[in-house]
């Protein structure tokens, strides 16, 4: 699922890179926001609320939530919606509040 | 209307006091607050609770407040998210540790369960700080923290139970004084309410409150400010101080960290705006102790009034010339702590005319005629 062609804005398409989700290896586009690769790739769910684990997907997606907030190469509480993505990124989903590391 | 005594301040103290004026059997208790339970100083606090104080008459009211904190959510039937996870003092230079060491023999004897740790043994047990400068640390078990806004609408609870009344959004804008004693107080709303007795709780606004009365005490507001952080996985038990950096912090119950730095610069005014300046400083600072706080982010910053007394300890009871009148201010950055200690004795000493502690070490007659003060130095 991407958008190719928009009236408006134009596209800017990165070179085509290997990352890891949950130890998974799927391709996206160097430079688009690592969600929008997980979307590309059909990862919809991002994180699981604190209290009750109930999915959350994309939100807000400027970086002013905490619904995408994923383990990214080790570092906790990363907000993926807003992380331009690199060749090798280890994605994985996180459970809990996030360590102090 | 007519109320056998009338608290104005519905902080911790105001509460605190409301409920101990009940539970000490007094019939009609109010309490004026000119905006909500825990607007003021209480809800913008640190949360920290600790018995090590630089002064053995501090500790042993700290100390008298732990054991009633420890009994407080079942006295309160209250959650109030009270947590003995200890309190960790950090020693940077020869000088601290040397004070440390005096205090710590002082503090043991006022009952405080406190010792001085080394750096190994700091690095190893509080893993998450940076202990490259460090010297020494003091470390007391049965410190802690708690929900200052729980712990506040706890006694505003328990107090209303008991059949006091909370006027909320109510200010009292005129107090009433005939000689040596105060008749009643006016609020904004233009109500007039008897009193036999009146407390100033005012909290920031002690000074304006006592002037009312034509009372002047020796209190000024400050502004302190404190920010949060996203919650993360528990990482610390204690509440950290450093004299060093001017900062102390905390982790809540819900994992968030809780942190704030003194500027021993700022002026005594009300003013309580937030401020970029604190941000900097306060990463910077908080940063040297706990380096992987890099990497954590920000949710929220405010700030609140330390309401200073010239010696940096609170000033309770009476003041002559007034018969009705009492006070329990200038907590100069410890009032939340002191409150459970204070508010009883307090109502003692309202109720029976006598306390069964001795506390008037800390009446505002120690200041009379004196311009220079013994500095209570545990103070961030
Ligand atoms: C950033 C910060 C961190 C702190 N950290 C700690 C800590 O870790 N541990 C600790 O023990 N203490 C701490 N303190 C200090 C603590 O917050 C105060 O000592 C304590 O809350 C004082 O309680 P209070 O009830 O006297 O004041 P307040 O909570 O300020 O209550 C006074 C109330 O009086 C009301 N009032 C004033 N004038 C009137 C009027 N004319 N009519 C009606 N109502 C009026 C105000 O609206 C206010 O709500 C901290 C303070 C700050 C600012």
């Amino acid at each position: 699922m991407r958008i190719d062609k928009h009236p408006v804005l134009h596209f800017e398409k990165g070179r085509k890179v290997q990352f890891y989700f949950d130890g998974r290896p799927m391709t996206g586009h160097e430079g688009e926001a690592v969600t929008a690769a997980l979307h590309a790739n059909g990862v919809m769910v991002l994180s699981h609320s604190l209290k009750r684990r109930h999915p959350r997907g994309l939100f807000c997606a400027i970086g002013k939530c905490a619904s995408c907030m994923m383990r990214v190469d080790g570092q906790d509480n990363v907000r993926t919606c807003i992380l331009p993505l690199r060749e090798g990124m280890r994605i994985e989903t996180q459970e809990g509040k996030g360590r102090l590391k | 209307m007519k109320y056998d005594a009338i608290i104005i301040g519905g902080g911790i103290i105001g509460a605190s006091i409301a409920y101990n004026l009940t539970k000490q059997g007094m019939r009609s208790v109010a309490v004026f607050e000119k905006n909500y339970i825990s607007s003021g100083s209480t809800g913008r606090c640190g949360g920290g609770i600790r018995q090590q104080w630089a002064s053995p008459e501090n500790c042993k009211l700290a100390v008298k407040s732990v054991h009633l904190f420890e009994k407080l959510d079942q006295e309160l039937g209250f959650d109030t998210e009270y947590y003995q996870g200890g309190y960790l003092l950090l020693a940077f230079t020869d000088e601290e540790v040397e004070q440390f060491r005096k205090n710590v023999v002082m503090q043991q004897g006022a009952g405080v369960p406190v010792r001085l740790i080394g750096v190994d043994e700091v690095a190893a047990k509080f893993p998450f700080l940076d202990t490259s400068d460090l010297k020494a640390a003091a470390h007391c078990r049965t410190d802690g923290h708690i929900n200052p806004m729980l712990v506040n609408q706890a006694y505003a609870d328990a107090a209303k139970r008991n059949g006091a009344d909370i006027h909320l959004f109510t200010e009292v804008v005129r107090i009433v004084r005939d000689r040596d004693r105060i008749n009643s107080v006016i609020t904004a709303d233009v109500r007039t309410f008897e009193t036999g007795v009146l407390i100033n709780a005012g909290g920031g606004f002690s000074a304006e409150v006592a002037a009312m009365a034509g009372i002047t005490i020796p209190t000024r507001p400050q502004r302190h400010e404190i920010l949060i952080t996203e919650p993360l996985e528990k990482f610390m038990d204690p509440m950290v101080i450093d004299f060093h950096h001017h900062i102390y912090f905390r982790q809540t119950k819900h994992g968030s960290v809780v942190m704030g730095y003194g500027d021993p610069h700022e002026p005594y005014t009300h003013n309580i705006q937030g401020s970029l300046e604190f941000l900097k400083t306060m990463s910077l600072m908080i940063t040297k102790v706990v380096p992987a706080m890099k990497k954590v982010k920000i949710v929220r910053q405010w700030a609140g009034l330390y309401n200073m007394s010239p010696d940096a300890q609170p000033i309770l009871g009476k003041v002559p010339g007034v018969s009705n009148y009492y006070q329990a201010v200038g907590f100069s950055g410890h009032g939340l702590m002191l409150a459970p200690a204070v508010a009883e004795l307090m109502a003692e000493l309202i109720v029976t005319g006598r306390t069964s502690m001795d506390i008037s070490d800390l009446s505002i007659d120690r200041f009379a005629g004196r311009t220079e003060f013994k500095l209570e130095k545990a103070v961030v």
